[in-house]
């Protein structure tokens, strides 16, 4: 999505534009560079039936919009139900830790998909809720292919999808609207953090009868009212979690990233953990993620935040240090280092009160200048040290929040561990690495 | 229940932070709720407090008032009106977004149309204008927070780290 996104997207396009006003760009990419980028080591290629390709890449629609930055795409087949030949493959559809369920963007979607009702026959639809916009689609259910994995009858969300009403006020009103491919930044989401649904108990009854808060509403041809779901399995679900097997996680590794950044990046996510020889536990560093939340700690700068994320669905390092110079004008909200800075926090798991659980680990990472890395190598899309600002409130963040990016999966292996699931090294809800 | 407590304690510690400074003289509840609206007059809290179930408290700093609204949703909505009783900026947490056509006001169309220009990832905005500030977070089944505010607006001596 747009990660850097729209900032380095518009970016791009003026130096693209620069250089064709300069008579061309002065040999392109003939040579790789000596050092400091452009190549990666790519892990091998998928093989196994557990295996999904994953790749930081452009995005859909990078050749108008701009490049994405560090934002992990790939595919995904999605069938009628029942039927194993009325099937489509999708790509550029981002992958995500940091939400769940899969969510495509109806104009990327040819396939005739069946809605979900609710009620007396109404349309069951979801206002999924970004920090920076909303989308707005009927829930449909799709048989899905993922690498060799399948799951039967999945409900996703189909996001900018005809006939229903438009998004009401309640939807509307929470931001911009990120329902056609250009808004969104992909094809669509694929939702593979620790839940298995994407609001969980408190969307069953809530809704208009409660006054409580509910992503989900019941839709007449004409009008859209909030709605409880009744059942959690009708509520949009993270796929892995109805795979026939290696459905208690996933493993996403990618490469390392030199200092200045790559023009592309691949790397795998493997579904389940301890269920084959190809997705073993090893000796990790253990992060017991909050099962009401999906959150743990971070204590950084002296700060305690307790509300942190692992997220690849986030482009950088996001956190607070008034210390560190930040960027300004197309590069605002991030960071903007006069040199390379060399930074640590500790990271340690969370109970279900919030109370820090297990051992706290060390994460060393590096902040370099947003502005020269898009500037100075403009093709470039995969950043190891690209952070943004969470805003500094007096002496802890507004947020008490850390968010470990996409970048903190660079030149890793990560165990996602869901909900309710085990391995044999612990009980998720958990991030191993 | 552990983000519930968190959320809480993240207001407990605005608050605290009120009552340390010994300077919290009105606490008071009404029946409806209200929503702050960006730029308009303080009294909008209470004109707007009719449709929803919801507490509100204010509390009184040496040159701005802060009342904050806990929303039937588990939202708490916080807005901070300077002396001359105008509302210079609100902040939020919970788990959803707050509805910003409400709160942001006749602010509302120029948020979306240059959101719709310059974006970051989904869970990042950090929207710098001439004359609003929006900084916003938020993770799906995690916790939402973020603030809006007037920069122009703000009151002599009132520091952007007590808006929270």
């Amino acid at each position: 999505m747009r990660a850097l996104s729209k900032i380095l997207r518009i970016a791009g396009l003026t130096s693209i534009a620069a250089l064709t006003a300069c008579g061309g760009g002065g040999g392109g990419s003939a040579s790789a560079p000596s050092s400091g980028g452009g190549s990666t080591t790519p892990p091998p290629p998928p093989t196994a039936a557990n295996v999904l390709a994953v790749q930081v890449s452009p995005g859909p629609d990078s050749s108008t919009q701009g490049a994405d930055i560090n934002t992990l795409f790939t595919s995904v087949t999605v069938c009628v139900p029942g039927s194993t030949t009325q099937c489509q493959t999708i790509d550029n559809i981002q992958v995500d830790t940091g939400s769940y369920g899969l969510r495509l963007i109806a104009s990327a979607v040819t396939l005739t998909l069946p809605v979900e009702t609710i009620g007396a026959g109404d349309t069951l639809v979801e206002c999924t809720e970004f920090a920076d916009g909303y989308s707005w689609g009927s829930v449909v259910k799709a048989d899905l292919q993922i690498a060799g994995e399948t799951a039967s009858s999945v409900p996703i969300q189909l996001i900018g999808s005809s006939g229903i009403p438009s998004a009401p006020n309640t939807c509307s009103g929470t931001g911009t609207a990120e329902n056609t491919v250009a808004q969104f930044g992909a094809n669509g989401l694929l939702g593979v953090g620790i839940f298995a649904q994407d609001c969980g108990p408190s969307c069953q009854t809530a809704g208009s009868a409660s006054d409580a808060y509910s992503s989900y509403y019941a839709c007449t041809a004409s009008s859209c009212q909030p709605t409880g779901t009744g059942t959690l399995t009708a509520q949009v679900t993270n796929p892995v979690t109805l795979f026939a097997t290696d459905n208690n996680g996933v493993i996403i590794t990618l490469a390392s990233v030199p200092t200045n950044g790559a023009a592309s990046l691949t790397g795998t996510m493997t579904f389940g953990v301890d269920t084959q020889t190809n997705n073993k536990s090893g000796s990790q560093s253990i992060v017991a993620l909050d099962p009401d939340d999906g959150e743990f700690s971070t204590a950084f700068n002296g700060q305690s935040l307790p509300d942190s994320v692992f997220d690849t669905g986030s482009n950088g390092y996001y956190f607070a240090d008034s210390s560190i110079t930040q960027c300004s004008g197309d590069y605002a909200g991030f960071y903007c280092p006069s040199s390379v800075l060399s930074l640590s926090a500790m990271v340690q798991g969370e109970n279900e009160t919030g109370a820090v659980v297990g051992t706290a680990y060390l994460v060393p990472f590096s902040v370099a200048n947003a502005e020269s890395l898009n500037t100075s190598e403009p093709s470039y899309i995969a950043f190891s040290n690209l952070a943004g600002v969470l805003p500094t409130t007096g002496n802890a963040a507004l947020t008490g929040s850390f968010d470990w990016g996409l970048p903190f999966y660079y030149g890793r292996t990560v165990y996602t561990v869901f909900e309710g699931s085990t391995s044999s090294v612990g009980s998720g809800p958990y991030v191993a690495f | 229940m552990g983000a519930g407590m968190k959320s809480r304690s993240g207001v407990d510690r605005s608050l605290d932070r009120v009552w340390r400074t010994g300077l919290l003289t009105a606490a008071l509840l009404l029946p409806g709720i209200a929503s702050a609206t960006l730029g308009q007059p303080e009294a909008s809290v209470r004109t707007d407090a009719t449709q929803l179930k919801g507490s509100v408290q204010a509390s009184y700093q040496a040159n701005y008032r802060v009342h904050e609204i806990q929303l039937p949703s588990g939202m708490a909505l916080r807005e901070f009106v300077s002396l001359d009783g105008n509302v210079f900026a609100i902040a939020w947490s919970g788990r959803s977004m707050p509805n910003l056509r409400q709160t942001l006001g006749q602010f509302f169309d120029q948020y979306v149309a240059a959101m719709q220009v310059r974006r970051g990832d989904h869970r990042h905005v950090q929207l710098e204008l001439d004359n609003l500030v929006v900084q916003a977070t938020g993770h799906m089944r995690g916790t939402y927070s973020g603030r809006a505010y007037l920069p122009a607006a703000v009151p002599a001596g009132v520091s952007l780290g007590d808006v929270n």
